[in-house]
C-alpha cells in the first residue's frame, strides 16, 4: 500500500511517499516559514504527484499554522483522492530518531514551543510514549526531563543545562516515518496544539 | 458549462460552494463563527483559524454531496487568498492548493474583494462592465469603478471607519449587541430621522472619499446626553450615513468613466433603506440600480465561486505557490489616502 506522509507542525517541511516499508521518494527542508507555499508544489513533484491510498499527516504540537497547513491539505488530498488520512503526534516522528539504524533507545523529546516554553515528552524503547505530552518553562523541562538520550530542536539546549546525556539535534522527518509505532495513528485529525489561543476574555 | 468550487476562510465564515459558469448555485455551505468570538467583543484571528480548520474539509464533502459531484467533475477549485485574517486565509488556500494539484484542476487564488465586486453579476446576467459598485461591509468602504474582470479602478475609500464598522459601533453605543447592522435597521424602523441633529462628515468636499469616525462619536454624544429615544438615535444615524453615501456617490460619478449601472455589495447592502435610497439616487440621474440578494452581500463562497467562474471564461489560473495576501488593494494604482490605514 502506498502511503504520503505530510510533516509540517515544525520548521521543517517534510514529505515522504512510502510503497510498504520502502521509500519510493521525499523532501525535506526547513525553513522556518513557507510551508504553505511550497508544500503543495513539493508533494506534486514526488513520484505519481504523491498520489496514495493512505495519508498520514503530523497533528503537533507544533506551529499552530504549520499544524493546520498539514491537515488543511492532507484532508483535501484525502478529498481528491478518495484516500484514507490518519494523524499521529509530531512529537513521536521526532522519538523515531532514538530508533534508526536498528537502535532501540528510549528518548525525552523537547522541541521549541511558544512564548519560550518548550513541548516536551518521554517515550520507551518502543517508541511509544510515557506520559501525555506538555509545555514547560526551558528550567522545568531540565529538571524533570531525565532520560540519558534527549532528541529534538532543544536538544543541546537540555543536555547543556542539565550537564549529562546525548543530544540528537533533530526536526521531525516524514522519512522516519515506518519507525513510527503504528498504533499511534489516529482517525481525529483534531490538530494538538498543544496551547490555548493567546486570547483574553475581557474583564 | 463549467462548474468551480469556492472557499471562503478570511474572516469569521467558513463556507464554501459549487457554482456554474451560467450562474447556478448547485450548491452552497456557511458557518459563522459568532458565538466563538462573542465573549471576546470581537473577531480573535487565532480563534477563527481554529474553527476554519476543523470546518472547512467537512464542508467541501458536503457541497459535493449536496450537488451529488464529484470533484472530478469540478473545472476550477477556487479560495480567497486575501485580504483577510492570515491564519484563515492560509487554511483555505492550502486546502484549495492541494484540491487543484490532486484534481488536476487549475487553481484561481482569489481577491476576497473580487468576490463581492463581481457578485452582482452572479445575481444578475444583465450586469455589464463597466459598472459603478458601492462596496460597503464590516471591513471595507470604496466606490469602485468595475472595468472588467481583474479591472478595478478604486474611486473613493474611507479615511477612517468602514461603513459596516459604523453601524457596529452605534449598535454597540445602543446596547444592540453584535453584529450590528441588521440590529440599528430595524430599530431606525421605529424612530425619527430627523429628531437627532448629527454631522454628515466630508460631505461636500473635493475628494470623494468617506469618513465615518466623527459621526460614530456625535451618536456616542447623543446617547450620553439622554435627551433622545434609541429609536430616534438609530433612525438619525442611518439617515446621516445615507447623506454621506448618496453626496460622495455624486462626487465619484463626476470622477469615473460614465456606466449605465449603479451596484451595490458588501454586508451593509443587505440594508433595505441604503438600497431604497441608491435606487433613487440612480434613477434621477438615468442609471440603473441593482443589488445582489443579501444572502451573496456578507461573506460568502458563492461570490468567490462565481469569480472563480469569471476567471476560468478567461483562462486564467494560479500557480500552487502563491502566498495567501493579508493586505491586497483591489486597485493596485489606488494612492494610498492619509488616515485610510487597512481599510484602503
Ligand atoms: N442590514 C444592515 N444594515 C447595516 N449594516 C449591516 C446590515 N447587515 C449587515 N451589516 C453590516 O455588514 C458587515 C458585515 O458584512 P461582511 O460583508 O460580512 O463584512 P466583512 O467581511 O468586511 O466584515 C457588518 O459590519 C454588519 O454590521
Amino acid at each position: 500500500m502506498r502511503t504520503l506522509v505530510i510533516e509540517t507542525a515544525t520548521e521543517a517541511c517534510s514529505i515522504a511517499l512510502f510503497e510498504d516499508d520502502a521509500l519510493l521518494g521525499s523532501d525535506h527542508r526547513v525553513f522556518g516559514r513557507g510551508h504553505a507555499e511550497h508544500l503543495v508544489p513539493m508533494i506534486s513533484d514526488l513520484p505519481g504527484k504523491g498520489r496514495a491510498e493512505r495519508i498520514c499527516v503530523s497533528l503537533g504540537p507544533g506551529s499552530f499554522t504549520g499544524s493546520r497547513i498539514g491537515i488543511a491539505a492532507a484532508r483535501s488530498l484525502g478529498i481528491a483522492w478518495r484516500s484514507e488520512v490518519f494523524g499521529f503526534p509530531t512529537l513521536a516522528l521526532v522519538a523515531a530518531n532514538a530508533r534508526t539504524e536498528g537502535k532501540r533507545q528510549a528518548v525525552a523529546v523537547a522541541m521549541n514551543g511558544g512564548h519560550g516554553e518548550w513541548f516536551v515528552q518521554s517515550f520507551d524503547e518502543s517508541g511509544l510514549p510515557r506520559a501525555a505530552h506538555c509545555s514547560r518553562t526551558s528550567d522545568d523541562a531540565v529538571a524533570v526531563m531525565a532520560d540519558e538520550l534527549v532528541a529534538g530542536t532543544k536538544a543541546s539546549a537540555l543536555i547543556e543545562a542539565r550537564g549529562y546525556g546525548t543530544a540528537l539535534e533533530a526536526h521531525p522527518d516524514a522519512r522516519l516515518f515506518d519507525l513510527l509505532p503504528p498504533s499511534l495513528l489516529t482517525e481525529n485529525l483534531a490538530p494538538l496544539y498543544g496551547r490555548a489561543p493567546d486570547a483574553k476574555v475581557p474583564a | 458549462m463549467g462548474i468551480v468550487l469556492g472557499i471562503e476562510s478570511s474572516c469569521d465564515e467558513t463556507a464554501a460552494a459549487l457554482v456554474t459558469t451560467d450562474r447556478t448555485i448547485l450548491a452552497q455551505h456557511i458557518a459563522s463563527q459568532d458565538e466563538a468570538h462573542a465573549p471576546y467583543g470581537g473577531v480573535v484571528p487565532e480563534i477563527a483559524a481554529r474553527a476554519h480548520a476543523e470546518r472547512l474539509a467537512p464542508m467541501i464533502e458536503a457541497v459535493l454531496a449536496d450537488a451529488g459531484m464529484s470533484l472530478d467533475e469540478c473545472d476550477a477549485i477556487a479560495a480567497t487568498a486575501g485580504p483577510g485574517l492570515i491564519g484563515g486565509v492560509m487554511v483555505g488556500l492550502v486546502s484549495a492548493k492541494a484540491l487543484a494539484m490532486a484534481s488536476g484542476k487549475p487553481l484561481m487564488a482569489l481577491n476576497h474583494l473580487e468576490g463581492h465586486a463581481l457578485s452582482p453579476r452572479l445575481a444578475d446576467a444583465s450586469v455589464e462592465f463597466p459598472y459603478l459598485l458601492l462596496l460597503v461591509s464590516g471591513g471595507h468602504c470604496q466606490i469602485l469603478s468595475v472595468e472588467g474582470v481583474g479591472k478595478y479602478r478604486r474611486l473613493a475609500t474611507t479615511i477612517d471607519d468602514a461603513l459596516g464598522e459604523a453601524f457596529d459601533k452605534t449598535a454597540k453605543i445602543l446596547g444592540l449587541g453584535f453584529p450590528g447592522g441588521p440590529a440599528v435597521e430595524r430599530l431606525a424602523r421605529e424612530g425619527d430621522a430627523a429628531a437627532v441633529p448629527l454631522p454628515r462628515p466630508l460631505k461636500g468636499s473635493a475628494e470623494p472619499h468617506f469618513s465615518f469616525a466623527g459621526l460614530k462619536s456625535a451618536v456616542l454624544r447623543a446617547k450620553e446626553s439622554g435627551e433622545h429615544r434609541d429609536a430616534d438615535i438609530a433612525a438619525s444615524f442611518q439617515q446621516a450615513a445615507i447623506d454621506c453615501i448618496l453626496d460622495r456617490l455624486a462626487k465619484a460619478i463626476g470622477s469615473a468613466p460614465p456606466a449605465d449601472t449603479l451596484v451595490v455589495a458588501g454586508g451593509v447592502a443587505s440594508n433595505a433603506a441604503i438600497r431604497g435610497a441608491l435606487e433613487t439616487f440612480a434613477t434621477n440621474r438615468g442609471m440603473r440600480f441593482t443589488a445582489p440578494p443579501p444572502a451573496l452581500c456578507t461573506d460568502n463562497a458563492a461570490m468567490i465561486a462565481w469569480a472563480g467562474c469569471e476567471r476560468l471564461a478567461l483562462g486564467h489560473s494560479d500557480p500552487l505557490d502563491i502566498a495567501a495576501r493579508p493586505r491586497w488593494p483591489l486597485d493596485p494604482d489606488a494612492e494610498s489616502v492619509r488616515g485610510a490605514g487597512v481599510k484602503a
